[in-house]
């Protein structure tokens, strides 16, 4: 297998790989707003699927493939409203479009509060990581 | 006259498009490709390919190429600007 052989191979998996997670994407979107189901009857789809993904980036950040040139408090923020209000508006469609029992104001509220935690705590990791990558790549420079 | 020009310009496209250079020092040296397939690490198919010019090799391939056919990096992957 030489040079060639293994970047077919690696473009073949990277496409792959996509397609997959976006078919799991697809099955768990149908399952829970088509069919209707519970969450706990696809919840391990939906478990690997995020752990899956979360990883994907973090490695990414964290061996350089995605390009970190500053980390400014503006730009973080930026992404931690959009991807909160992502959140909220998804948890939002959930609960008071596709599903008509609904959620009151209050508990919305608390859902709210859970997905500014989680996704600060991720958006934290990826910080971390991209920083710990930054590190490594500044000391084999050294 | 003017299909002589259409098609003299088609050989030059395709003189470009292909790495002439690899083709003639490899057969100077009386090498099939499957020969510097195997002196340099890689694949038949992959040597064809950079003849053809539809493979960039990496560097480390590059200069693996250029000492097995005992010339420099410059007399096989150094192309002058032909518009100049």
């Amino acid at each position: 297998m030489d040079e060639r052989n293994k970047q077919i191979a690696y473009k073949v998996i990277a496409v792959m790989y996509f397609l997959t997670i976006i078919a799991m994407q697809g099955i768990v979107l149908y399952r829970q707003f088509a069919l209707g189901q519970e969450m706990s009857d696809f919840e391990d789809i939906a478990i690997i699927m995020t752990i899956n993904s979360l990883f994907l980036i973090s490695a990414l950040l964290y061996f350089g493939a995605i390009q970190v040139r500053r980390l400014n408090i503006k730009s973080i923020l930026l992404i931690y409203v959009v991807f909160v209000v992502l959140g909220a508006l998804f948890t939002y469609a959930k609960y008071n479009i596709f599903q008509s029992s609904g959620l009151s104001i209050e508990q919305l509220f608390d859902k709210l509060i859970i997905i500014i935690t989680i996704i600060g705590l991720i958006l934290g990791f990826w910080i971390l990581l991209s920083f710990l990558g930054k590190k490594r790549l500044d000391k084999e420079l050294e | 006259m003017q299909y002589m020009y259409c098609i003299m310009e088609y050989l030059y496209y395709i003189c470009n498009m292909e790495n002439i250079k690899i083709k003639l020092a490899r057969v100077e040296k009386g090498l099939s490709q499957q020969d510097l397939a195997d002196l340099v690490g890689a694949t038949r198919q992959t040597i064809g390919l950079i003849e053809k010019g539809r493979y960039n090799p990496s560097l480390n391939l590059c200069i693996n190429i250029a000492k097995t056919l005992d010339r420099t990096l410059n007399d096989l992957f150094w192309y002058e600007d032909k518009k100049k």
